[in-house]
């Protein structure tokens, strides 16, 4: 309801601004409002999608120059010509965005810059451009009678325009998409896997970009209606990145605040036009410095200051409901009593088909032979562990099962169909969940939000509605909402859900991972090292959080340095070693061959034997110190492997 | 519930009880018989264009000085402010906006055609004269009644030029070399078509860009041709390195070109030596050509400490004539200030002063040369 109001005293405050405003303050007003257009554009590209785009004046200028071109030259009409404006904008935005499919961040910065620049100069040397001397009388756009040439009656034509824009963009930041975009510009990789079609996303991002751009180009040629080529220089997108910067790039709101008040300023400083740029630059420093959120992100900042202590704790998991009633009728508490000669009785249970098969994989980098023909089943319903010393394959055969990797020769069959190569969101719709070994949450998403990107299920296709059934995403979202808030409270997260989770602490962090992973509701989960850095508590959780998944039907692989853990969890141990399997069976049976121990010689953990393989909730000290070390080494090398694999 | 409706029960009142008036100004132009009037000077005062800009002023400012301690229009001063259009079309419009926003009766500037083109409709609805020191020809075919020229166009100098070099000297081996700004772009066009009827077709015509300092790769594509003549169509400073670095590569062809080349920047950026023989076709030639440029250029030098130059010349004489129309008018503007503007005939430092229908009150330049550092006049073309 306040917010109504706020909406309504806005709207009225807007509608009457023109009533108080000379000629030329209602121009300044004018010229405010399509920066402001510009603004959302670019901050939906940059600040929600992450893509670095600095062609967004040059979508501007195409959207411009079309009406420019197609009312003076070929003889359209203001609106028709604006309609083939916005499409060629779109259309330039497709082609901006090109790059981003193959290169990120500064990268992507650069050659945007480039083409921007590309069209200034298409502009200054075309003479159907006009070239420098641009094109003037572009006609009024003519609206059922209405003088558009009155810059007060404009001015509604702009506010109307404006507050669709507003309401589209921050609709679709609210929306499923939007969040799969914010998600993908935190952590592209782990959004890849979680069902975001990272290609598509971006270009949609860029589609956007250009579509904003356009719009604003469009009311530009009927405000100004000439076009010159200066308007759409490198120093203007400048401009415009500074008032999305200063307004806060991450809030559509903040872009608009940026805009109009950086309009605002430049016009007080016309006269000393020749030292604001260097003001606007010591501004634009002072805030990445001091204000990396920009003025839209200095109340949640003051607040977060404010708001300090109060420690949450988390809530225990709720068990899923079974599906497999397992005829033992085991609880947690009967676990230790798996480890051991059952075991092995025990190995073969479950549906009994084969869920993923993997079928002598190879894959190199450049002369380091990762895994080397590496064959393995994992059949439905089964715990599976993936244990072996460090640098062994364990991580590599995880990405390349969840399609980060295509492997150099082999097979990846998922419930019998050939997934070899995949896109990871391709196997993430398919049922391929992960988690990561150095946890990739979405560092700028409330731990609600990342659970919602893995519920959400939809291709990027479905975008369509966005546009033609809005209502319909809003009904989908609110389903969405829902099933989050159950999965919020199973894994006792209840108190954390409106948090970041990079604040908190790592236990915490995984379990909203291990959450977000089974928001995807997968057939298969694959857990990249569940226990690195969990407590003694926490470990025992962790084995009740995973025997449940595997309870509701869920088939899990596990790699792991903790042996208590392995040998408690798991029903089948799969040994790696130099890229290679050098073991496969029930825990206690893998734990005594020669090889095992071998391959464990010199390590600083001792060779897992019947004796050491204690159950999870007592682990050994020297075990759990010595996975800590573990991990930490392999995961700066298998963070590298990945960066190199981008 | 109550509370809540309230504000917007009373909100939609206020809306529809103002809704049934559009927003706008009341009738801008109040026509103020006493008090200064108040004339703008719109030029770039930073970028690229800011050496221009600063001289237009000078030229401006010292008639405005001159007018008002002579006893002003009718006894009233003529207030004169200085707006910086930084060069860019787009500002240009903002500021066109806002002289006609804020009463100003006249418009004097810019030197930037591509500025002054922009503005031109905005002015010619407000109602604004505007004498500008821009020379495209695009200015002259827009046929505004309330658009002005303080000079020739381009066509004028360049039909001057290209008479005296081909049909005079003969030449026909002529290579050009212009920028794609709105100016060098404007002079290579103007030129071309002057070549182009006298059946002369250019054996180089090289582009660059108004910023750019090394022009070797074009003048070495030019110098392979082994011209008679070379054409710069570009300003002053990049004039002037381009008839440097001409002369570095080894280029023995004469340089032609417009009034840029007539200045002092030109030649000492050029070097005295390298602009030695430069051809220009300009209305002002220098500040010793008659009694009036000498007269002008006393007074410039006590004002402002340097040398007086073209184009503080030209912004002298529109602002002149200017001047000359407001007196007509008793100080008022809009169409009656456009009507005497026309009517004016001026004898100024450019020439003798004949508006028509186009705005152009100069059809005539004549040919200079640089000799020893100086500009001389050309006695027979």
């Amino acid at each position: 309801m306040k917010r109504l109001i706020l909406l309504i005293a806005a709207a009225v405050a807007a509608w009457l601004l023109p009533y108080g405003l000379g000629g030329y303050a209602i121009h300044v007003v004018d010229v405010a409002i399509i920066f402001a257009v510009l603004g959302i554009g670019l901050g939906l590209a940059m600040g929600v999608a992450g893509q670095i785009n600095l062609a967004q004046i040059a979508f501007f200028g195409v959207g411009a120059y079309a009406v420019a071109i197609l009312t003076t030259r070929a003889g359209l009409g203001f609106w028709t010509a604006a309609a083939l404006a916005l499409l060629a904008a779109v259309l330039v935005g497709l082609l901006v965005g090109l790059p981003a499919l193959r290169m990120q961040s500064h990268y992507l910065g650069i050659v945007t810059l480039g083409l921007a620049l590309a069209f200034v100069n298409w502009i200054t040397n075309a003479t159907v451009a006009g070239r420098a001397e641009g094109i003037s009388d572009i006609p009024v756009p003519p609206l059922f009678g209405v003088d558009l040439a009155s810059e007060y009656l404009f001015y509604y034509v702009e506010l109307v325009v404006f507050a669709l824009a507003l309401a589209f963009a921050l609709f679709l930041t609210h929306s499923p998409l939007g969040r799969r975009l914010r998600a993908m510009r935190d952590d592209d990789l782990a959004a890849g896997a979680l069902g975001a079609e990272i290609p598509l996303l971006r270009m949609t991002a860029f589609v956007l970009s250009g579509l904003y751009g356009g719009i604003a180009g469009v009311l530009y040629a009927g405000l100004i209606r000439f076009v010159a080529p200066e308007t759409f220089s490198i120093a203007n997108m400048f401009l415009l990145l500074a008032m999305v910067i200063i307004g806060g790039r991450r809030s559509i709101l903040g872009c608009v605040v940026g805009a109009v008040a950086l309009s605002l300023v430049r016009e007080a400083l016309l006269d000393v036009s020749a030292y604001a740029q260097l003001g606007y630059g010591s501004v634009v420093v002072l805030v990445v410095v001091f204000a990396p959120t920009g003025l839209a992100g200095l109340p949640a900042r003051l607040r977060r200051r404010r708001a300090a202590g109060a420690r949450a704790a988390l809530g225990s998991f709720q068990p899923y409901d079974r599906v497999h009633d397992r005829e033992d009728g085991r609880t947690d508490g009967q676990a230790r009593d798996r480890v051991g000669a059952d075991a092995v009785a025990d190995a073969g249970v479950g549906s009994g088909a084969d869920l993923l098969e993997v079928d002598g994989v190879t894959m190199r980098f450049k002369g380091l032979t990762a895994l080397d023909q590496v064959s393995l089943t994992i059949t439905a319903g089964e715990i599976r562990g993936v244990v072996g010393p460090n640098g062994s394959g364990k991580t590599t055969l995880f990405n390349v099962v969840s399609g980060f990797y295509t492997p150099t020769s082999g097979r990846v069959l998922f419930r019998g169909r050939e997934v070899t190569g995949a896109a990871p969101y391709r196997l993430s719709l398919l049922g391929v969940a992960r988690t990561f070994q150095n946890l990739r949450l979405f560092g700028d998403l409330t731990v609600r939000e990342n659970i919602l990107v893995g519920l959400d299920r939809t291709r990027t296709r479905w975008v369509w509605r966005y546009l033609a059934l809005p209502w319909s995403v809003l009904g989908f979202e609110r389903v969405l909402r829902v099933r989050a808030d159950e999965l919020i409270d199973r894994f006792g997260l209840r108190d954390f859900a409106d948090a970041a989770p990079r604040a908190l602490p790592y236990g915490i962090q995984r379990r909203i991972e291990m959450a977000r992973a089974m928001a995807m509701t997968p057939a298969l989960l694959l857990l990249d090292e569940p226990a690195a850095g969990l407590n003694g508590e926490e470990v025992r959780q962790l084995a009740a959080i995973v025997r449940s998944i595997r309870d509701s039907g869920v088939t899990v692989v596990v790699i792991e340095h903790n042996m208590g853990l392995v040998m408690s969890l798991c029903d089948r141990v799969t040994v790696l070693s130099g890229g290679k399997v050098i073991a496969d069976g029930a825990p206690a049976d893998v734990a005594v061959q020669p090889d095992v121990v071998a391959a464990y010689l010199g390590d600083s953990m001792s060779a897992p034997s019947r004796t050491a393989a204690e159950p999870a909730d007592e682990p050994a000290p020297e075990s759990a110190a010595g996975a800590a070390t573990e991990s930490a080494t392999e995961s700066a090398t298998d963070s590298a492997a990945e960066e190199a694999a981008r | 519930m109550f509370p809540a409706r309230f504000p917007i029960a009373a909100a939609s009142l206020i809306v529809t009880l103002t809704a049934c008036s559009a927003p706008g100004q009341q009738s801008g132009k109040q026509a103020v018989a006493t008090g200064p009037i108040k004339v703008a000077n719109i030029n770039a005062q930073s970028g690229q264009l800011s050496s221009l800009g600063k001289w237009e002023n000078k030229g401006v400012k010292l008639a405005v000085d001159e007018a008002n301690k002579a006893g002003g229009v009718n006894g009233r001063q003529i207030q004169l402010d200085l707006f910086d259009d930084q060069g860019d079309p787009t500002v240009g419009t903002n500021l066109a906006r806002k002289i006609a926003g804020e009463g100003y009766v006249a418009m004097l500037g810019t030197a930037e055609s591509a500025v002054t083109l922009a503005m031109a409709p905005i002015l010619k609805d407000a109602g604004i004269p505007n004498i500008t020191s821009g020379q495209s020809p695009k200015l002259a075919a827009l046929k505004s009644p309330f658009l002005f020229l303080n000079a020739p166009t381009s066509v004028t100098y360049d039909e001057t030029l290209a008479k005296y070099l081909v049909d005079g000297k003969g030449y026909k081996k002529i290579a050009l070399i212009s920028n794609n700004g709105t100016y060098g772009a404007g002079e290579h066009d103007a030129f071309l078509a002057a070549l182009k009827s006298r059946n002369v077709t250019p054996i180089a015509d090289e582009a660059v860009t108004p910023d750019q300092k090394d022009f070797s790769a074009s003048l070495t594509a030019i110098r392979q041709k082994n011209p008679d003549v070379l054409f710069v169509g570009a300003e002053e400073v990049e004039s002037g390195l381009i008839a440097k670095q001409a002369r570095e590569l080894g280029l023995k062809a004469v340089l032609a070109g417009g009034a840029p080349m007539g200045t002092d920047v030109y030649v000492t950026t050029a070097g005295a030596d390298n602009a030695e023989g430069s051809v220009i076709s300009s209305p002002y030639l220098s500040n010793d050509a008659s009694q009036a440029s000498k007269t002008f250029s006393a007074s410039y030098q006590a004002a402002f400490g340097e040398a007086a130059e073209l184009h503080g010349a030209k912004a002298y004489d529109g602002a002149k004539i200017l001047i000359e129309a407001l007196k007509q008018t008793k100080g008022a503007g809009g169409r009656p200030l456009a009507d005497a503007i026309r009517a004016v005939k001026h004898d100024g430092l450019l020439g003798d002063f004949a508006y028509d229908g186009s705005g152009v009150g100069i059809h005539a330049t004549q040919i200079g040369l640089i000799k020893a550092g100086k500009i001389v006049a050309e006695s027979a073309g």
